[in-house]
């Protein structure tokens, strides 16, 4: 007898108990939705070090880097970005179809920036300024680029889970709060590469230290 | 049949949305990229950045959400 209640309680078939559930879950969620926020907000200090490192130590100076690579790669984070929000926006709409295209387009797009960077770049890049214990340019690049894909991957990991969910009808238009927990540190990974592009690619006179 | 064309028009709502601050992002990169390549003065392109990550925060990580006080998605 018990166990039928809680099974009717959680699957919310019995009159007022859908309310009670539902303000349940709303409860939860608020309150996961501000422990997300303050993760987020404590790992973007740990990029804010790295991006105030960056000026500090190379000043009007620059690592010399592929430009065409950097915009492609920065255009496809975007991308992928655009796709996360189609997906959640779709599973808020009951479309799962949808939904699980648009995720594995964004884990396509996630890992095609992933090699843009650690397979194109990093060679590229080591050829100009050498590796990650050459200098001081070469350590702040490679410290920020790959603290930044190491957040990539782990975003695709949290993806692959969403998607895999998703395939056996996990989420649902009123709750699929790990959907927005994914999405929101997906987004956060793109905000963090939206300072970094200018900071690496753009600010400052190119140098190659000839290695 | 009302409430299945109202949802469908709030999806094709949501989704245009998206595709439009999606356009806006690209051009503002575009931006940034010529910026960086004719004028490459920190401040516009920090700013750039900036402005960049306020429309990200704002309409894809729905910041207000956290303020909204309702958990509803």
């Amino acid at each position: 007898m018990a166990t039928s209640s809680a099974s009717l309680h959680r699957h919310g078939h019995v009159g007022g108990v859908i309310e009670d559930d539902h303000a349940a879950y709303q409860r939860m969620v608020r309150m996961l939705r501000i422990g997300l926020w303050l993760f987020i907000i404590s790992d973007g200090f740990m990029f804010t070090g790295l991006f105030v490192s960056r000026f500090y130590l190379l000043g009007g100076t620059r690592p010399e880097l592929s430009q065409a690579l950097g915009l492609i790669v920065t255009s496809v984070l975007l991308a992928s970005s655009f796709y996360m929000n189609r997906a959640e926006t779709l599973i808020e709409h009951g479309d799962r179809e949808g939904f699980l295209r648009c995720t594995l387009i964004t884990i396509g797009l996630g890992l095609g920036f992933f090699v843009g960077v650690v397979f194109l770049e990093w060679p590229l890049a080591a050829s100009h300024i050498g590796g990650p214990a050459a200098s001081a340019m070469s350590s702040v690049f490679f410290m920020m680029t790959g603290m930044h894909a190491f957040h990539v991957i782990t975003g695709i990991l949290f993806l692959l889970v969403i998607y895999f969910n998703g395939r056996r009808g996990r989420y649902t238009p009123q709750r699929h709060w790990m959907v927005e927990a994914c999405a929101n540190y997906w987004h956060f990974v793109d905000v963090v590469w939206i300072f970094f592009y200018p900071a690496l690619y753009l600010i400052g006179t190119p140098v190659a230290l000839g290695h | 049949m009302d409430t299945i064309s109202e949802s469908s028009t709030k999806k094709a709502s949501a989704v245009r949305k998206g595709v439009i601050i999606a356009v806006v992002l690209a051009v503002l990169t575009l931006i940034e990229f010529v910026v960086g390549l004719v004028l490459p003065n920190p401040w516009i392109l920090l700013t750039l950045a900036l402005l960049k990550a306020l429309i990200v925060i704002q309409f894809f990580m729905h910041v207000s959400r956290v303020f909204a006080g309702e958990g509803g998605h």
